[in-house]
């Protein structure tokens, strides 16, 4: 019974955001991240009912369908914001794209010295960047999803737990500059918390957020190349 | 129920921008994703007036308020790679924590340099 299957894995996938993101809402713990706690008790369901994950992937597929055209949404935020995009398009420019190139650079040459393989590296490459850029990155480079999401939210626990202590001890002050560094080095997780700081440091952390995955995809093949010649 | 048919409306047109992206991806044979340029089109299209901001942000609003949902499926994918984590843990855990801190800092740093000689912001 097919249906049945895909029927159960929606409502497991729904259960397990409903509960992790109670959980969040009530400690509001960086943490206590909604993406990973959620996948965590979803495998752990498929393990204990000796599910195999094959059985997960036509479920999957119907429900991260809504993906796209959600990521195409995120140029309204965008288009609401630009007089702020406008007025200091410069600043912003040079942030992000230093930002993204910084990201891949450093984690490339790291995971390279390292020894992992290929299709680990190809992963780890988009790690700064919102999962459905990540992801799409990941995928069009030959590596895995899965592990681009999980690198992703690695990057944005630590962005959002450490990177406001870091940029104050750096003696960055400025909201504009602070706004920017959160979302370009740790996207949707770092936005969250440049909104707890304040308004302007939240809408410049988005921008940044959106511009570093366009700006990340547009630079990864270049990187590929320089970095991991086929 | 107007709302609502409303409300899929938006939806459509958000889907059919982000299919036409793929589309176009395909078509120049770009190694760019299609959810990139689906983006970049409908900021061209609401600049362009083309699209109204109404005929999008419900849709696009209640999408992304709930993003994080549709990050799960994927991550679900896990489960096959967790001898990444053991085998590469501490190369892993090393390349992602250099690579945050220095990126927090080469775009905070460079980004308060270049707003210094400017008047605050009044926003």
């Amino acid at each position: 019974m097919p249906q049945l299957t895909i029927a159960f894995t929606i409502l497991l996938t729904v259960g397990a955001y409903l509960l992790a993101k109670t959980l969040y809402l009530r400690y509001r713990h960086p943490l206590l991240n909604i993406v990973l706690l959620g996948a965590a008790l979803i495998i752990a369901t498929l393990l204990a009912l000796r599910i195999p994950y094959q059985a997960y992937l036509p479920g999957r597929q119907l429900m991260t369908f809504l993906l796209g055209p959600a990521t195409v949404g995120l140029a309204v935020p965008l288009y609401r914001h630009q007089g702020l995009l406008r007025r200091h398009a410069s600043t912003i420019v040079a942030g992000v794209v230093l930002g993204s190139l910084m990201s891949m650079l450093v984690a490339g040459l790291i995971a390279l010295a390292g020894g992992l393989p290929r299709e680990v590296i190809l992963s780890l490459l988009p790690k700064s960047v919102t999962i459905p850029f990540a992801v799409e990155i990941a995928r069009i480079q030959g590596g895995s999803p899965g592990l681009a999401s999980a690198f992703v939210v690695a990057t944005g626990t630590l962005g959002s737990v450490f990177g406001g202590t870091l940029l104050t001890w750096a003696g960055i002050k400025d909201p504009l500059a602070r706004g920017l560094a959160m979302g370009t080095g740790a996207h949707g997780q770092g936005t969250a918390m440049a909104f707890l700081e304040g308004e302007q440091q939240g809408s410049m952390a988005g921008l940044a957020m959106t511009l570093a995955g366009i700006t990340t995809a547009t630079l990864a093949p270049l990187l590929v190349r320089l970095l991991l010649r086929p | 129920m107007k709302r609502y048919l409303r409300f899929l409306g938006q939806l459509g047109l958000l889907t059919a921008i982000y299919l036409a992206g793929n589309r176009l991806v395909l078509w120049a044979g770009l190694p760019i994703p299609g959810n990139v340029v689906g983006i970049i089109l409908l900021y061209a299209l609401l600049n362009l007036g083309l699209v109204r901001l109404d005929q999008v942000q419900e849709a696009a609003d209640f999408l992304l308020r709930h993003l994080v949902f549709f990050f799960i499926p994927v991550a679900v994918d896990l489960m096959n790679w967790g001898g990444v984590f053991y085998r590469y843990g501490l190369v892993l855990a090393l390349a992602i924590i250099l690579s945050t801190i220095l990126t927090f800092l080469g775009t905070g740093f460079i980004a308060q340099w270049l707003q210094k000689d400017k008047p605050p912001c009044p926003s």
